[in-house]
């Protein structure tokens, strides 16, 4: 039995408990780092935010040797289709979590923004009554109920598919741009699935390209700095990376460079394409959208209308306590309340 | 609309949705359902319900919307929602009285209204008069008020023994509103003395087709050479030297040796403006005296304003004879055409031979217009006017462009108000500080006034001023501004038919 400290009755109690914890902490993980960190390049973090340095880490980062192709804009008529979608916890009962979701499509002709589509806010209620009889896995109607984050995915993810999907196949010789990775996803509805919308565009030679802001994959970072080195559009192929580390992922994984300046934001994008032809796929997309900050401005349009804005929250509210006959119950920040806050 | 707060000692703010419509200057009755007490409130301005997200979500829809079509798939019709949001107001509104649960009116509010149980209507002007027990014998039309364009009318009452001032800038109907009073008050037997500045008033006698208007008959102009005339024996001594001292500025030493020559002419029975001349080119005085005199004289004699009764057997102008007519007159002095000197000789004249009838109960009390009368009145004059000269009977209105012009101690002393458009920062400044009605309420609703909307603030409105839309008064319109370049659509069509 080891010895017990009585920090009421020993005063020297507080000295014994100290000796006791520094050794023991410090060696949960190994703190000796600072010859490691000597002399490297840093950038701080924002809390969730992803940062990345603006002219890549320095060119003696160990990267191996990558293949760069340039990109050329290619004057071919092809519609581009930008698909993006939001979805936010909106409310909360005792039995389930109502979400509101909105999605928004634009397109681009010519190199010129032609039309955007605005869908929603939609509501959705999510609770053991309504899962019931959907056709989700149970466990995955479990996760969805308890954790609101794979809620609002789930959300995301069917809304987005039912539009691509439709899309899919009502135009043909089109590219349709996603916000994001293509990667099947298990909140899919069968019928629309990622496959099937590849499937769709692969039936009405259409191409898929799915564009991603920012990546967990660090190593995309090393790999990356070679792009910056060519100042127009550019891709390397990093498929086999990709392949290697994540499943279920469709289409030829790329690190492309949209942008025309050194110092444009490299992204990862995947792409399906008929008959894999991808340097034609890219180039029709730099001819017929136009790049604002080395990104399709019908991608950034289609976020900027997808998002919600606090007007439309607060409509949103108005809505459901008009029409839904419900009463509103004085609620509090829990965590305030338990911790406090001190002004400064 | 539903009251959101108050913002100081005497205004509320309220949320008003685009369907609330309500202008400046309109009034709302707040009725507080749970006290039973209600309040009277005035819109006196309006902004945007604005917060930096809306103003975000706005700029972000817009440079949205320009750079492609925009198509909607809106289920719950939130964006109509959204819309109304983005539309709604608030109303800027001063506390102006309140009536108890016992329908007791009070201009002293020392109670809030419950911002859940208070119901907010519009308030009718003939609902406003009720309340504040507005109401007379003379009622004078002057246009119409309020959100449904009721007929405003004031009271002669009000303006009995009153000062008041019109003011606004130029061309905002200062002069048309003044017509309208003088018209009125002449219709109900007034007796008005018009100091005319631009010959403007002598349309009161004409119909705007040219035809004689029903006051054509109590209209009478007047003008130096044209009517305005006087003997100096019914001058008399008081205002000659009133005229002489002020107008002519004589010196004492000329003003004594003037009626020496005076009491002499008298006692001969010989006052007369010829015998006058005569007289001081032969008195036996200092050359330099008998200089400052043959000046005056000769400023009195080319004025016009004197006849000579001996040679002509005219007996001058007498403003006995005028009031002793039945009915109401319209006395418009035409001071268009006169040198400066020769406007404040008959001011002089007019306002001192006045005061001195009305003292023996020769006439009746007046009505005084005065156009721009800082331009003709000496400084002092004015706070005799408004002073010594009210009791006599002589009951002022000023009208004009600048309001820096007037004193503030003839503002404090005023009772009435029309306050047409003002725009420029130091006339507001000017006008705020001194009137009847609050700074906020005056700079607000005035800067963004129409021509020919005033605000009423005084006695006449029982201190709750009241935006009115001034009526167009049927009488020729004379004084305009005389253009070199003729309007194109007043151009006559000479082309020919090919």
């Amino acid at each position: 039995m080891h010895t017990q400290i009585n920090l009421v009755q020993d005063p020297f109690g507080w000295n014994q408990l100290k000796g006791i914890l520094e050794p023991s902490v410090s060696q949960c993980l190994s703190s000796e780092f600072s010859s490691l960190l000597c002399k490297k390049q840093i950038i701080f973090s924002n809390g969730e935010k992803r940062l990345v340095p603006i002219n890549g880490w320095s060119s003696n980062s160990k990267h191996p040797c990558t293949t760069i192709t340039t990109i050329h804009p290619l004057q071919e008529n092809t519609t581009i289709l930008a698909i993006d979608s939001s979805s936010i916890q909106f409310a909360e009962t005792d039995e389930g979590i109502l979400y509101a979701v909105k999605s928004g499509i634009t397109t681009a002709f010519r190199g010129q923004t032609q039309t955007h589509f605005k869908i929603g806010p939609m509501l959705f209620y999510l609770s053991e009554d309504t899962l019931k009889d959907s056709e989700l896995d149970h466990r995955i109607a479990k996760l969805v109920l308890f954790d609101s984050e794979s809620a609002k995915r789930l959300i995301r993810v069917r809304v987005e598919r039912a539009i691509q999907f439709e899309l899919s196949r009502r135009f043909s010789s089109a590219i349709l741009l996603v916000d994001g990775s293509l990667r099947s996803s298990v909140f899919e509805n069968i019928d629309q699935t990622l496959k099937k919308v590849v499937e769709n565009c692969s039936l009405y030679k259409n191409a898929i390209v799915g564009i991603s802001k920012s990546t967990k994959l660090r190593i995309l970072d090393k790999i990356s700095p070679p792009l910056t080195k060519i100042k127009g559009p550019c891709y390397t192929d990093i498929d086999l990376i990709i392949k290697s580390l994540i499943r279920n992922t469709i289409g030829d994984s790329l690190l492309v460079k949209f942008g025309n300046s050194y110092t444009s934001p490299i992204l990862r994008a995947d792409i399906a394409t008929v008959g894999g032809d991808r340097d034609r796929s890219l180039g029709r997309i730099l001819g017929n959208d136009s790049i604002a900050r080395g990104y399709p401005e019908t991608l950034q349009l289609a976020h900027h209308i997808s998002t919600f804005t606090t007007t439309e929250i607060s409509c949103l509210k108005s809505h459901v306590m008009n029409n839904y006959d419900v009463t509103e119950l004085a609620s509090e920040d829990i965590r305030k309340k338990l911790l406090g806050s001190i002004p400064i | 609309m539903k009251i959101l707060y108050k913002n100081s000692t005497d205004e509320l703010i309220l949320l008003a949705m685009k369907s609330d419509t309500a202008s400046k200057g309109d009034y709302l009755l707040i009725h507080d359902e749970k006290s039973d007490k209600k309040m009277i409130v005035q819109i006196y301005d309006e902004e945007y319900l604005s917060s930096q997200s809306l103003i975000e979500d706005i700029v972000k829809d817009e440079v949205v919307v320009a750079s492609s079509i925009e198509n909607l798939h809106d289920p719950l019709e939130i964006g109509n929602l959204s819309r109304m949001i983005r539309d709604a107001r608030l109303f800027k509104a001063k506390i102006r009285a309140s009536i108890d649960s016992k329908s007791k009116f009070s201009n002293e509010v020392t109670w809030l209204p419950s911002r859940v149980y208070s119901k907010i209507s519009r308030m009718k002007l003939s609902e406003i008069n009720a309340l504040v027990n507005r109401t007379g014998i003379y009622s004078i039309h002057i246009g119409n008020s309020g959100w449904d364009n009721e007929q405003f009318e004031i009271y002669g009452e009000d303006l009995d023994g009153k000062l008041n001032i019109v003011t606004g800038k130029k061309e905002s109907g200062k002069s048309h509103l003044s017509k309208l009073l003088i018209k009125t008050l002449v219709e109900y037997g007034a007796f008005v003395i018009v100091f005319d500045l631009n010959n403007e008033y002598g349309g009161l006698a004409w119909n705007r087709d040219g035809m004689p208007s029903a006051l054509h008959d109590q209209v009478t102009i007047l003008e130096p050479g044209g009517g305005l005339g006087f003997s100096l024996e019914y001058c008399g001594k008081a205002a000659i030297s009133s005229m002489l001292k002020n107008a002519l500025d004589m010196p004492a030493a000329s003003l004594r040796e003037f009626f020496r020559i005076w009491d002499w002419l008298e006692n001969k029975n010989t006052l007369d403006i010829e015998a006058l001349g005569n007289a001081i080119n032969t008195w036996n005085t200092n050359e330099l005296v008998r200089d400052a005199l043959i000046s005056r004289y000769h400023a009195i004699y080319s004025s016009g304003l004197f006849v000579s009764t001996k040679s002509s057997n005219h007996d001058g102008l007498r403003f006995e004879y005028l009031t002793s007519k039945e009915k109401g007159l319209a006395l418009v002095l035409n001071m268009g055409k006169a040198m400066p000197v020769v406007r404040r000789m008959i001011v002089e004249l007019v306002l001192t031979k006045v005061v001195e009838l009305l003292g023996r109960g020769a006439i009746p009390p007046i009505f005084l217009f005065a156009e721009e009368a800082h331009l003709y009145i000496r400084d002092t004059y004015w706070e005799d006017i408004i002073t010594r000269m009210r009791h006599f009977g002589i009951y002022a209105t000023f009208i004009t462009n600048q309001p820096d012009a007037i004193s503030d101690g003839i503002y404090r002393q005023v009772d009435n108000i029309f306050l047409f458009n003002f725009t420029n920062g130091t006339d507001l400044d000017k006008i705020s500080k001194v009137s009847l009605a609050d700074n906020d309420t005056v700079r607000s609703i005035v800067r963004t006034l129409p021509q020919r909307h005033c605000l009423v603030i005084g006695k006449v409105v029982r201190d709750l001023p009241m935006v009115v839309k001034v009526t167009s008064a049927d009488v020729l319109a004379l004084g305009q501004t005389k253009t070199f370049f003729t309007r194109q659509d007043n151009v006559p069509d000479t082309s020919v038919d090919r």
